[in-house]
């Protein structure tokens, strides 16, 4: 068994694992893209820039500022999705137990 | 207080529509009695008061269990109250949203990491942030790069005389000298700042620069009774290079960068 399974009947699974090892990949790339809010948030710190430089008006500022919101709350998202930590929310000391 | 327009709710309500009975921690200050700082709080001007435990004093507001967003409104409510706060204490930042689900919870933080916090009050006692971002005006630097740097003046020269018959080579050669010039020269004005500011801080720390056009983006911490000092500083070597940097010099801040307490926070269910 074992080996010699995989080699007689490599024909036939070898497509098989390979599409699903390309799917792992793939998923894996998406996954981090859905849950990285690292370049979210550079783009906010640029917007802020913008302001402070007179570059853009409150107004703009606020049309362009929702729309990292919104993709700030897509990544939050994501993150509760996949079990992953995530910024903001209630919090509490860990591990110290309510008496109650 | 900010002259945007103030949004009653915060932009995302995750639990239920609970009594405001959460609360929101703004910074922790050595206190030994309760204290109000009035009706400046983030989410409409909620009523900022302390939690006390012994000596120690978390600042705080009461709010519904939400998530806050980073809006700008709602990063100068918090910056607001840390500014109020700072005008009498020295105090110890907190992370920008967090949200505790009772007084109780608060209090557990404050005994539980009772040393670390008065370990870091002492230590920052006085001391207070500014920011510093430079940035820099390519083409004028090119221009005075052009002007200082023979070689690339001769290149640039030989390349206009003979506009037809320069080489696509010559070309790049000068790009990549200018590329080079222009790194030096960032460098060298990012050390002169520090060099010129080391006397009058305590410490500093430089930050990811944001966009193509910033050479620096540092905080300094800086004892009080520098301040004017600093302020004189910066002032003076924002002069000497007015005409080709920019610089935005922000602060007083609460040290926001000097500050790491790795707080032991997991999520509240």
């Amino acid at each position: 068994m074992g080996l010699l399974t995989n080699i007689l009947l490599a024909p036939f699974l070898g497509p098989i694992y390979g599409t699903k090892w390309t799917l792992d990949k793939v998923d894996r790339v998406v996954r981090e893209q859905l849950t990285d809010d690292t370049p979210i948030k550079e783009d906010l710190m640029a917007l802020h820039l913008q302001l402070e430089m007179g570059e853009i008006d409150d107004a703009e500022y606020l049309r362009r500022e929702a729309g990292i919101m919104e993709r700030l709350r897509e990544v939050r998202e994501w993150r509760e999705r996949f079990g992953m930590s995530t910024a903001g929310g209630p919090v509490r000391v860990a591990g110290e137990d309510d008496e109650e | 207080m900010t002259e945007l327009e103030r949004q009653e709710t915060p932009s995302q309500a995750t639990g239920a529509a609970n009594p405001a009975d959460g609360k929101y921690v703004y910074c922790i200050i050595r206190l030994d009695r309760s204290r109000d700082f009035g009706e400046i709080g983030i989410g409409g001007g909620a009523r900022v008061y302390t939690i006390n435990h012994n000596d120690l004093a978390a600042v705080v507001s009461d709010t519904p269990i939400v998530i806050y967003d980073p809006t700008r409104e709602n990063v100068l409510a918090h910056e607001f109250v840390n500014e109020t706060v700072m005008r009498e204490f020295t105090l110890i930042p907190m992370s920008f949203g967090t949200v505790f689900r009772s007084e109780k919870d608060v209090s557990v933080l404050l005994k539980s990491t009772y040393q670390a916090f008065t370990d870091v009050l002492e230590k920052m006692q006085d001391k207070i942030e500014f920011g510093l971002k430079i940035l820099w005006d390519r083409d004028k630097v090119v221009a005075s790069i052009e002007r200082e740097n023979d070689e690339i003046r001769r290149l640039k020269d030989e390349i206009t005389r003979n506009a037809a018959s320069s080489t696509y080579f010559a070309r790049m050669q000068l790009g990549r000298l200018v590329e080079a010039a222009m790194e030096e020269a960032g460098n060298r004005y990012v050390l002169h700042v520090h060099d010129q500011l080391k006397d009058v801080s305590v410490a500093s720390r430089s930050n990811k620069v944001i966009g193509d056009r910033m050479i620096l983006n540092a905080a300094f911490l800086v004892d009080r009774k520098d301040e004017k000092s600093f302020d004189e500083k910066v002032k003076e070597i924002s002069l000497k290079f007015e005409d080709l940097l920019t610089f935005k010099y922000t602060g007083p801040w609460p040290p926001y960068n000097f500050v790491n307490i790795k707080l032991k926070l997991e999520k509240a269910t």
